[in-house]
């Protein structure tokens, strides 16, 4: 037994191994391939009930569409994570109070170190503070032409530049309530005989009254006590706009029962931090 | 052998040919077509077994290479080119088609077995078809190629796109599991 005899017996036997048809069907796969170049899409190992075939055209479109999706979700990612990373490290919304500024009508007894300060840090140094009238007194005065007294202005009077939409309400309810403060404290020291007081004061509050129902309107209403507060604020301020020249000291007792009875002047100090800007 | 015509084609005519292929010459597809399907159904009959088989993978590689012709470089004969196709073409569907097949095997064996008890002993015609249908793709199709379709290993190599080392050794391969598989016929070769 020898390898060549084997290779020869293998060689004979294996002719007959799938062994074809001794004619070609030319004329049938020609005829089959015309048509199905004809109808496009190549046909392959269906005989009677032929399927497509996935060719490399269609393989590749398929490939350039899945890398293009890819691409699409690649950035898509990378925008999602740059605004979640850019909203994450934005610093946090803190109460922002008014800028520091020291005024002699302060009569809050709030003690150092407290909250409040640690909000004032941040909007130390702004251009409130740089324009503020620092040092003066306010009490009694009405701000007609500085930049706090414009109730438009104190609604709109817009936040630094790097804080947020919520720190700006704080800010500008602060300054209101300081405003509505030096009122109150005018309108209980003024004398009972000046009319021409009282029509300031009515003008003035008529403009703090204004303001009022758009705080209330706002987010900082949002806060369960200082919501209760605008509110009282602003029944006395109608009533303060409601004196006429010609009022009876009946009258200015009334509003002064509602300050004293509801503790309004109270609540207002306590609501505007220690050293904030008042009444400027 | 049939290949012996085949590869007296000088490469000047299939230069002439392709050309004429590419611009759109129909006649010159239908004579490309004429020169090679008869070995390439041959072959895609020896690797399906079935002449519905052996039929789609002919029409497939001509469609193929058709359709690819624009971009052939010449850096193998056109014949070595077309049977790349054709049996690239019949290897990937007999591997989509393998499961049908199994199935479908005692019955088609059956009436190959009947159609070839004329010529051969039904046993061993029937053990060698089964032996190498057992063989992997690789061993197989170099075993056909070789030593039932009479290819050389370099027509091998070019075709399957392996080495001619590789080529040999796969056909030493095949041979020797087909002498494991066929070892109660030793007598019939050692006599």
């Amino acid at each position: 037994m020898t390898e060549d005899n084997f290779e020869e017996f293998l060689k004979k036997a294996a002719q007959g191994y799938n062994a074809p048809s001794a004619r070609t069907p030319r004329e049938d796969m020609w005829s089959a391939i015309q048509a199905q170049r004809a109808a496009g899409p190549r046909v392959v190992y269906g005989g009677g009930s032929p399927m497509r075939e996935t060719s490399g055209r269609r393989f590749g479109s398929r490939i350039w569409l899945g890398a293009a999706a890819a691409a699409v979700l690649f950035l898509a990612t990378g925008v999602g994570i740059g605004r979640w990373s850019a909203s994450s490290s934005a610093p946090p919304s803190v109460a922002v109070s008014p800028p520091k500024t020291v005024s002699p009508s302060s009569s809050v007894e709030e003690p150092s170190g407290a909250p409040g300060d640690a909000a004032l840090s941040q909007t130390h140094g702004t251009p409130e503070s740089s324009s503020s009238s620092a040092g003066v007194p306010n009490v009694g005065v009405r701000p007609t032409n500085s930049h706090s007294g414009n109730p438009n202005q104190l609604a709109l009077s817009g936040p630094p530049a790097n804080s947020t939409p919520a720190s700006a309400y704080q800010l500008a309810a602060v300054r209101h309530l300081s405003e509505a403060e030096a009122l109150l404290t005018s309108f209980r020291t003024r004398s009972n005989t000046d009319q021409q007081m009282d029509a300031q004061l009515g003008s003035w509050a008529r403009e703090l009254l204004s303001n009022t129902r758009l705080l209330l309107d706002s987010p900082v209403a949002n806060d369960p006590q200082r919501r209760p507060l605008l509110e009282d604020l602003e029944l006395v301020l109608v009533q303060i706009v409601q004196l006429s020249p010609g009022s009876t000291p009946q009258d200015r007792e009334l509003i002064e029962k509602t300050l004293q009875h509801d503790h309004v002047m109270t609540r207002l100090r306590t609501a505007i931090p220690a050293g904030s800007q008042r009444g400027s | 052998m049939e290949m012996v015509a085949y590869e007296s084609r000088s490469s000047v005519n299939d230069t002439q040919l392709i050309t004429r292929v590419v611009a759109g010459d129909a006649a010159a597809e239908r004579e490309l077509y004429e020169t090679y399907v008869d070995r390439i159904y041959r072959l895609a009959f020896r690797l399906a077994g079935e002449d519905e088989l052996a039929r789609d993978f002919t029409q497939a590689t001509f469609i193929r290479a058709f359709e690819k012709l624009g971009s052939f470089r010449g850096e193998s004969s056109l014949s070595t080119w077309l049977h790349s196709i054709g049996v690239s073409v019949a290897l990937n569907g007999l591997r989509k088609t393998k499961r049908l097949r199994n199935r479908e095997a005692p019955m088609e064996e059956g009436l190959m077995i009947g159609a070839s008890r004329k010529e051969a002993e039904p046993d061993l015609k029937e053990r060698m078809a089964r032996a190498i249908d057992a063989l992997a793709d690789k061993y197989r199709a170099v075993f056909v190629m070789h030593d039932v379709e009479g290819y050389t290993h370099e027509e091998i190599s070019g075709t399957l796109n392996i080495p001619i080392g590789t080529s040999k050794s796969h056909l030493f391969q095949a041979r020797s599991k087909l002498r494991v598989a066929l070892a109660d016929f030793a007598p019939e070769w050692a006599s």
